[in-house]
Parts: structure tokens; C-alpha cells; sequence
């Protein structure tokens, strides 16, 4: 007996998953983009205690399972501080938090990829610490990031699949609804594939055009 | 130690999950050095059919979430006919993702051979073949050390999805007792812990792999 088949609705199915994933990855990228950013410029100046913590909660951040770490936020805080967390909620700290610690590391090195005689220099200059911040380390520090940084945004869109298994009805527990309810796995996984693959595609490909952007104004700005 | 009361009535069980993690990690990477090598060849090919065949297939299974490629096997293989268990599938699974990500690291690879090593080799009278898994593939396989520890650290953090098809590694196991203890928080931490260590102690095994057969490069 088959149950249904594919109905007009599940493209509307179909398109509120993504705008679920979408919504999820873009709010989470900010959040994270802004938190690896804060990180890596309180690890520049040094600020003392912070540089051990940064680190080694950054390093389990990235050496451990996605889904472990949704399971500890979705299941592990609410059960421990005896707190309320929707899916949604649990879902955009975890991701939030996994995004910040991989951009971390890459505003990190971008940040030290920048020669010290430069930072000299400008305070020979008497450029002060929030000027050689903006005007030297960060225009720099941005062309030497955003490669890397689009890899891991390609990463982390695909990570968002996972939040599924916490219930937040992305487009991978679209396919899963609609998987159980036709019992067509190859249709159905095959289309949420593509869809997944050409976000990928999409997000790559505006990266890669930004990342020219900005090496040609570093490379040209000055003059 | 209120993480250790939790924990230590189920260490043996939790243990049965980690041998499962291990031996999934372990057929995997075997599965995706064996397809990756094969499509790193295949993409070094002169035909544009099959370089074209091994690129779409490297680019599909890594810009495709592997949640989504793991559910399209497990519910899929059964539709054509196919029944293997969990495991089995998630061990496909992973070393066909696997093998996407292997196929670039070994590309790479044979990309720093010098082609003054294959012409020399070519004038000595070596087959292609020989060429290939001689001289070409150790060189390769020699640089590739870190990058095939990534995709491995990777493939280990990958396998915790397996619970989502019923697999009952580490992190299966740990839902169970979570769910069993009522103590949820402590045991996804100690989880993300060992997960942590467990990752880290194998990125320090592969620097010294790396140093190891590296040792005679120095100065070159």
C-alpha cells in the first residue's frame, strides 16, 4: 500500500524548510562572525586570563561533534539550570557558538599574518590602538580572512542539517516528513541533496566574488 | 564527582559504543583512502569523461550535508533491494563522504611530485603503473599525512551522526544512558569531552606520523 504521493503543497513544504535553514544559517553566521571577531581581537591585545579560556573552549568547540553539542544545549542546560529552550533557540546558540570558534581561528591567523613592523610603524606615526586596529589591522586581516571564512560557511551550512534531530523543521526534517509520508527515499533525498548542493554552490560562488573584491581594493586602495 | 556517579555505572556499555565509534572510524578511512586513491587517479586521467565523472562525484558528496547522504542510504538501499544493517550503511556512508574529501588530499599530493622524478623514472624504463604506485603515490601519500589526519578527525566527529540512524556508537550510547539517568547535562559533557581528547590525541599522533616520515625532507 503506498500512502500518498507528492502533492503541489510539498514545494511550499519544501520551501519553508529552506527559509527555516536559510534564516537559521544567516543568524547564526552573524552572531558567530561577530563572535570570532570579538574573540580573536581579545586575544590580540592580550587581555590576561582570557587567552587560556578563548582557546581551550574554542579548540572543544571544534574537536567535538555538532550533534553532541546540541545534545548538551538542547538537552544537557535546560535539565542542569532547570531553564526552558526551544529547539530553535538551542539550535542558533549551538551553531552561533561552533561558527564563532572555526571563525576564531581564522580571524586569529589573519590578525598575525600582519607584520609587526607595520603596527610599529603606525604608532611611530601616533595612530592610537582603536585606529591601528581599523585602519591597519582590519582592512588587511578582512582579505586574508574571507577565503578561508567562505570555506567554513560552506561548512556550517551544512551543519545546520543537524539541528533536525533536535526537532527544528529545517529542510532536512522537511525531507524527513516527507520521506515517511511517500515512502520515496531516493525522490525525496535526491531533492533535498540538490537543494543543500546548490546553497552550497550559490554561497561559494558569491564568496569567491567577494574575496576578489576585497583583495583588489587592498592590493589598489593605497594607491 | 558528581560526573563520575553518573557516568560509572554505565562505563561498560558506554565502552561498547566507543569500540563501535572506533571500528566505523576504522573501516571508514580504510573505504575512503581505497575511493579516494581511485578518484584521485581517475581525476589525474587524461580522458575528460572519467576526470569529469571523479570531480562531480568529489564535488557532489561534499557540498551535500551528511546527515542528508546517510539518510538517502539507509532508506534508500533497502528500495532497490538491498538490506544491510545500520552499521553497514553508515560505514558506505561515510567512506563514500569520506572519499570525496580523501581524493583532494591525495590529488594534491601527487600534484607536488616533481615531473622531473616521473621523467626519470619514465627513462629508466619503469611502466606507467609501476611509475604510478612506485614513485608517484609514496611521494604523495608521504605529504598527505596532515591533511589525511584532518579528513580522519573529521570522519571521527562524523560518526556520532550514525546515531541518527540507529546506531549505537558512543554518542547512541550516551542517549541512552542520558535518557536512562535523567542526567543529560552531565553526560553530553563528559561526551564532548572524551570526543574532544579522543580528536586531539589523534591530531598529536598524526604530527608525529608526519614528522616521522617527513624526516629525511629537511634541507631539501
Amino acid at each position: 500500500m503506498r500512502y500518498a504521493d507528492f502533492t503541489p503543497y510539498d514545494i511550499i513544504l519544501l520551501l519553508q524548510g529552506l527559509g527555516v535553514t536559510l534564516a537559521l544559517f544567516v543568524g547564526t553566521t552573524l552572531i558567530g562572525l561577530a563572535l570570532g571577531l570579538a574573540l580573536a581581537v581579545v586575544h590580540h591585545y592580550r587581555i590576561p586570563g582570557c587567552r587560556p579560556v578563548i582557546v581551550l573552549v574554542t579548540e572543544a568547540l571544534k574537536n567535538s561533534p555538532v550533534l553532541v553539542q546540541l545534545f548538551l544545549v538542547f538537552f544537557g542546560i535546560p535539565a542542569f539550570l532547570h531553564i526552558r529552550m526551544t529547539p530553535v533557540e538551542a539550535a542558533t546558540l549551538t551553531i552561533s557558538l561552533n561558527t564563532a570558534a572555526f571563525a576564531f581561528v581564522v580571524f586569529r591567523s589573519g590578525i598575525e599574518s600582519i607584520d609587526r613592523d607595520q603596527i610599529e610603524a603606525a604608532q611611530v606615526f601616533g595612530l592610537n590602538r582603536s585606529q591601528i586596529l581599523r585602519f591597519v589591522i582590519a582592512p588587511q586581516a578582512a582579505a586574508f580572512s574571507v577565503g578561508p571564512l567562505i570555506g567554513i560557511l560552506v561548512n556550517q551550512l551544512q551543519v545546520t542539517s543537524l539541528i533536525s534531530v533536535i526537532g527544528v523543521f529545517d529542510l532536512t526534517k522537511i525531507g524527513n516528513i516527507l520521506n515517511l509520508r511517500t515512502l520515496q527515499p531516493f525522490i525525496v533525498w535526491a531533492v533535498i541533496g540538490l537543494i543543500y548542493y546548490l546553497a552550497a554552490k550559490t554561497l561559494a560562488h558569491v564568496g569567491g566574488c567577494l574575496e576578489a573584491a576585497l583583495r583588489k581594493s587592498v592590493k589598489w586602495g593605497g594607491i | 564527582m558528581r560526573f563520575w556517579r553518573v557516568i560509572e555505572p554505565h562505563l561498560g556499555f558506554l565502552l561498547q559504543g566507543f569500540a563501535l565509534t572506533i571500528a566505523a572510524c576504522l573501516l571508514a578511512i580504510v573505504g575512503a583512502v581505497l575511493l579516494g586513491a581511485v578518484t584521485a587517479s581517475m581525476r589525474s586521467s587524461g580522458n575528460t569523461w572519467v576526470r569529469g565523472a571523479a570531480n562531480a562525484y568529489g564535488d557532489v558528496f561534499r557540498n551535500v550535508p551528511f546527515l542528508v547522504q546517510l539518510f538517502f542510504f539507509f532508506y534508500g538501499l533497502p528500495e532497490l533491494g538491498i538490506y544491510i544493517g545500520a552499521f553497514e550503511t553508515g560505514v558506505i556512508a561515510m567512506s563514500i563522504a569520506g572519499g570525496a574529501f580523501v581524493s583532494d588530499v591525495i590529488l594534491s599530493g601527487i600534484m607536488t611530485v616533481d615531473t622531473g622524478v616521473i621523467d626519470a623514472a619514465k627513462v629508466s624504463g619503469l611502466s606507467r603503473f609501476k611509475i604510478f604506485t612506485r614513485i608517484v603515490l609514496p611521494i604523495a601519500l608521504r605529504v598527505s599525512v596532515r591533511p589525511m589526519g584532518s579528513v580522519l578527525i573529521n570522519l571521527v566527529l562524523t560518526s556520532s551522526i550514525l546515531s541518527t540512524i540507529t546506531v549505537n556508537e558512543l554518542t547512541g550510547t550516551a542517549k541512552i544512558v542520558a535518557a536512562t539517568t535523567f542526567k543529560p547535562f552531565e553526560v553530553y559533557a563528559v561526551l564532548l569531552v572524551l570526543y574532544a581528547s579522543l580528536t586531539t590525541l589523534l591530531s598529536f599522533v598524526i604530527s608525529a606520523t608526519h614528522h616521522r616520515l617527513n624526516r629525511f625532507m629537511t634541507g631539501g
